[in-house]
């Protein structure tokens, strides 16, 4: 009997069980996502099979459109405040890149809704069967699968959540509801399948990894701190001490779950992957949102939380976006399939995300929220473009398949020269102006970390160029194969998708000053 | 032995005195038995037949989804204990109720799901 | 009340002596080795009864030493070791349930504060705040041995009783970790003493029926019944007792998980089902039944039932009475075919649990709460409303479309057995014209055997032959 005595669960709570407030409107985009998204999945059980595709992509258009007046909403109102206790952070850096999350997750949504292309849409209905199995034959006939819409909504739930999360345990389960819709989708192809299950299996080992590296620097972290939320973490790193190991160790574990995310060298070996395996309509919003929710998720970690650690980051980071540049430019030059080209060009900008965000300034974040914006817009035309051209068996997206394009169809030859020049950052488009502002923002630092970055950055962008214009030459002037793929009319919602995505670059690239004002009133965190 | 760890303790206990029981009766089988092998008798039994092809039967887990259920349904009892012990307890109020209903409901939507799409038939 | 002070609480436990300690577990290890004896001999006995045969009466009185005399022949036997076998996972795998459902035993309170050797302690090995979700862990884990058992014997039907019975449990499971959460809504508690404690005689209603305060019933199988039968009914899935032996279906899987085991190893399988059942009906009592504490009418007229040693009688009488149970279910219910198995555990057993907490609940909370009467009224109104129009509302399945004969025959695949002809004529068997033909003579040689008369014969003759 050592006098231990056991307080019940009941003793300690009922001493105070305060309530945290919940401000619902601020969390009305987010709350409203989830809730169509559990809508969807009962549509999906309930509705009639014809009527199905229908309606929930008019639930799912209609909640993104409700996100973003409700975003709007929020942003007109000013408000910065944490709600539900300090778990959720809602201010200029959550509203502008959720705004974000919604435009581009509508843009993305007419992709994944587009069916004139193929019979029955481009996803099966079941992830998991055998290739080649009675039963996978048969699903490739039969009509795709309608999950794919409450499955986007659950992952675009998640990246808005991921976005404002305050506190680590609230950015893991953000991170958790977004990743899981987003392995399960890239199963789901209607063509090769083999190669999307695998892309899958890829993904989801590798992200389960990147999960537990991300809760395991959490336990850490709170070892240190006694808090997991951002504040509380700023405070015991100011005011602490002890031993700043648990500190680092634990950073370093949280920055390996999302550089993961964000595909940064040496965690980037996924990406080709599972780039080239999705559909290709998953691909375009795996390459636009996924970037911006787990941008947005490091930018707040690195300003919010490590704000204080930023010397002793700035050399590894540095030296991961530096990494990141390189490899990804270098290898985007040999890549012989459009897709896996696309995924190590995503993977350099990472790099160029990195550079804005190691500015540590006001400028470097609104800079990087720039980028995330134009580069998303970009890249999902691009992707839309890779669903036009196709054979019998599919989309073509080897190389030497897009050879002589141009003659073939000029107009959509034309526009994807256009957006490649964008990614090659000539000036008139959004490209030019996004890196513009994010080597800008750097150089005016005036530190040698940043300028050494900025760099490498005009170095790789150079090296980067090439691919680029070789897909452009390839288009216009070499001759056409002999079995040349044909280019499909593109549906109503692919051409809205397209539209919206080279308006977007084209818009960005001239008058980029009203979302570069916006980014800029906006880039300020809460703490 | 005392206090809040000394409980869990006995249970170890009891553990081992089980373990160890059943060593000695493991033990005791092994010095009373008769032994005579053979090779009819090593064969694993077949109704009678001799088996044939390998010991190795590759079978359909046709109820991979119950065990996705499963863990679902789990996970989310190991949620309901703790809430169930403390619910009423003042200043939880109908708020507790209606979360756990909310949370209840949103798994139980996956277990509606899986209903309506035949998971749950046994073929 | 009365005799709170004879309920033990957490505190009470972990300040016994080693020797106590010691004494407690060997008692409590003796007590679960000589359930099994006694609740093999049981089972068979009673069994017999049900089926109008004498049962075991050879070995010692009312052949009670019969299941000593199986196990010293058991222990004697040839251990066979196939040879497909994975031999360490094969020799260990047998221990694990029979290991685990004792170590359940030791959260089991058997009585209140005793004095033993002058040293006041609680009438039970040890108690846990999550002592009920020891019981639990300590049921799933013997799963493990049966689907190792199974996996590892390197045969067919072992291994098919193997994944049935995981199969088995992960339905099950769910149901009764549900079912039990309404156990720890009321009391409030998740230690086997405190639900004990928290089901310790009722208390006066605080409304009334013309004046009259009816004691509200302190027992959770009353207050609770929904979770009660739920937990029952997943207590015999849990254990693979009948009906739900599906992992051994010997009409099936000739002995399933235990098809390839022998001697000691063989017989430690059988001892751990009546463990789990001698746990599973322990359980039941605590959780439900009031535990050690006397029924009512007792209580009423003996103020000290429930003090003393008096509470392990009562306790042991139920645990009998629910074992009786047990083995009443298997000698009546046929075994469950598997699909209606799992249907039962999943679309019945899950989601009613699911409502009935929830409802439980909101009732609760509005008792807390002080609703005003109307309100509350208006709330379970609303709520009972909601239900029957779910009912209602819930699309009737069609009636499949009645196929005739023909249709079913032309339905089957080419290659099929041939049929008989659907008009065959049976002829009549010349040992049931025999047996007419002494009864009767004189029709038989009249007008020969018509069908009709044929029939009559034959269930004459059936009638002789018993």
């Amino acid at each position: 009997m050592n006098g231990f005595t056991i307080a019940t669960p009941a003793q300690v709570l009922a001493i105070d069980v305060r309530l945290p407030d919940l401000d619902y409107a601020a969390m009305a985009p987010m709350l409203v996502l989830f809730g169509a998204a559990c809508l969807g999945v009962l549509v999906d059980a309930f509705a009639p099979r014809q009527s199905r595709h229908t309606i929930q992509f008019a639930l799912s258009f209609i909640a993104l459109t409700v996100a973003l007046l409700a975003v709007i909403r929020e942003a007109r109102v000013g408000s910065r405040e944490l709600t539900a206790d300090v778990a959720l952070a809602i201010d200029g850096p959550t509203l502008f890149l959720q705004g974000t999350l919604a435009v581009l997750g509508i843009v993305a949504l007419l992709l994944v809704g587009e069916r004139a292309l193929e019979k029955g849409g481009p996803f099966v209905s079941q992830a998991a069967i055998p290739v080649g199995s009675e039963a996978d034959r048969r699903q490739a006939r039969e009509e795709g699968a309608t999950e794919v819409f409450p499955l986007t909504l659950f992952a675009l739930s998640g990246m808005m959540l991921f976005v404002a999360a305050n506190d680590l345990l609230t950015m893991f389960v953000a991170l958790e509801v977004f990743s899981l819709p987003l392995y399960l989708l890239c199963a789901l192809a209607r063509r090769r399948r083999l190669v999307s299950q695998e892309a899958a299996l890829k993904y989801f080992l590798l992200g389960a990894f990147a999960s537990a590296f991300f809760i395991f620097g959490m336990a850490l972290l709170y070892g240190f701190a006694g808090t997991v939320s951002f504040g509380g973490i700023h405070d015991a790193a100011l005011l602490a001490t002890t031993s700043p190991l648990l500190l680092f160790t634990g950073l370093a574990m949280v920055a390996v779950g999302l550089l993961f995310k964000i595909a940064a060298v040496p965690f980037h070996v996924w990406t080709p992957d599972v780039y080239q395996g999705a559909p290709t309509s998953v691909t375009a919003f795996m390459a636009a949102c996924t970037k911006v929710a787990a941008f947005g998720g490091l930018l707040r970690v690195l300003y919010v939380a490590f704000d204080r650690a930023r010397w002793d980051i700035e050399p590894v980071i540095g030296t991961i976006a530096i990494l990141t540049m390189l490899v990804g430019a270098i290898l985007a030059v040999t890549q012989t399939d459009i897709k896996r080209l696309l995924a190590y060009s995503s993977i350099a900008n990472a790099g160029y995300l990195l550079v804005g965000a190691l500015a540590f300034s006001k400028e470097g974040l609104s800079s990087a929220m720039f980028y995330l914006a134009a580069y998303g817009f970009t890249v999902i035309a691009a992707f839309a473009v890779i669903t036009l051209v196709r054979d019998d068996d599919g989309e073509a997206t080897h190389l030497s398949r897009w050879a002589g394009l141009g003659r073939e169809a000029p107009l959509v030859a034309g526009v994807f020269t256009f957006l490649m020049l964008a990614f090659a950052g000539i000036p008139l488009t959004s490209g030019f102006t996004s890196k513009f502002a994010v080597f800008g923002a750097a150089l005016g630092v005036g530190e040698a970390w940043p300028v050494a970055l900025v760099i490498v950055g005009v170095v790789t962008s150079m090296i980067l160029a090439f691919p680029y214009l070789r897909v452009v030459v390839m288009m216009w002037l070499s001759e056409p194969a002999e079995q040349s793929p044909t280019v499909a009319i593109p549906g109503a919602f692919t051409s809205a998708a397209l539209m919206v995505g080279v308006l977007a670059t084209l818009l960005l690239g001239v008058f980029p000053s009203p979302v570069l004002d916006l980014a800029d009133r906006a880039a300020e965190f809460i703490r | 032995m005392g206090g809040y760890l000394g409980s869990y303790a006995t249970l170890g206990l009891l553990l081992a005195v089980g373990v160890l029981f059943f060593l000695v009766a493991m033990t005791a089988n092994r010095l009373l038995r008769t032994n005579r092998p053979s090779a009819a008798k090593s064969t694993t039994y077949e109704c009678g037949l001799d088996p044939v092809g390998g010991d190795w039967a590759q079978a359909q887990i046709r109820y991979y989804v119950y065990a996705y259920l499963y863990v679902l349904f789990a996970v989310e009892a190991v949620f309901l204990f703790p809430w169930a012990v403390i619910f009423d307890d003042p200043g939880f109020g109908m708020t507790a109720v209606v979360e756990m209903g909310i949370f209840v409901g949103v798994l139980a939507l996956g277990l509606l799901y899986a209903w309506r799409k035949r998971v749950l038939q046994w073929t | 009340m009365r005799f709170l002070t004879q309920d033990p609480t957490l505190a009470d436990f972990g300040h016994d002596p080693w020797w106590l300690i010691l004494l407690k577990i060997v008692v409590a290890f003796i007590f679960g080795m000589s359930m099994i004896l006694l609740g093999v001999w049981f089972e068979r006995r009673v069994v017999a009864r049900m089926a109008v045969r004498p049962g075991l009466n050879q070995v010692g009185p009312f052949g009670l030493l019969q299941t000593l005399a199986d196990g010293i022949k058991g222990i004697l036997k040839e251990d066979l070791l196939p040879r497909t076998a994975d031999k360490v996972v094969f020799f260990f795998a047998p221990t694990v349930p029979a290991i685990f459902a004792l170590t359940a035993l030791s959260v089991i309170p058997f009585g209140p504060m005793v004095s033993i050797f002058g040293v006041q302690t609680p009438l039970q090995v040890t108690d846990v705040p999550v002592a009920v979700l020891v019981v639990l862990a300590c049921s799933a884990m013997g799963i493990y041995g049966i689907v190792l058992g199974g996996w590892a014997s390197g045969s067919t039907y072992p291994l098919l009783g193997g994944l049935r019975s995981s199969a088995q449990m992960i339905s099950y499971e769910v149901a009764m970790g549900l079912s039990i959460v309404a156990v720890f809504m009321t009391a409030g508690t998740m230690s086997t003493s405190g639900i004990v404690a928290a089901q310790a005689g009722g208390s006066e209603a605080s409304w009334s029926i013309f004046g009259w305060h009816p004691t509200v019933p302190s027992w959770y199988a009353i207050l609770l019944i929904p979770s009660f039968l739920i937990f029952v009914v997943s207590a015999f899935g849990e254990t693979n007792r009948a009906p739900f032996d599906l992992p051994e279906a010997e009409t099936e899987l000739v002995a399933g998980y235990m098809t390839e085991y022998s001697s000691i190893k063989f017989l430690l399988y059988l001892l751990s089902e009546y463990v789990a059942m001698v746990v599973m009906s322990s359980i039941i009592a605590t959780m439900f039944l009031g535990g050690w504490r006397a029924p009512w009418p007792i209580t009423a007229f003996w103020s000290g039932a429930n003090s003393g040693w008096w509470p392990l009688l009562w306790f042991l009488a139920k645990v009998v009475l629910l074992l009786f149970i047990f083995v009443w279910v298997r000698a009546t219910l046929p075994r469950l075919r598997y699909d209606q198995f799992m249907k039962l555990g999943w679309k019945v057993l899950l989601p009613v649990n699911l409502i009935w907490i929830l409802l439980l609940g909101g009732l609760r909370v509005m008792q807390d709460e002080q609703f005003s009467g109307r309100n509350r009224w208006l709330i379970i109104g609303g709520a009972v409303v909601a239900v029957l129009l779910v009912a209602l509302l819930w699309p009737a399945r069609k009636a499949e479309p009645k196929t005739t004969l023909e249709e079913q025959m032309s339905a089957r695949p080419s290659g099929s057995f041939p049929l008989p002809p659907l008009d065959l004529q049976v002829p009549p068997s010349p040992r049931a014209k025999r047996v007419v033909a002494e009864r009767r003579p004189a029709n038989v040689t009249a007008s020969g055997a018509g069908s009709g008369q044929v029939a009559d014969a034959d269930t004459d003759a059936d009638e002789k032959e018993v």
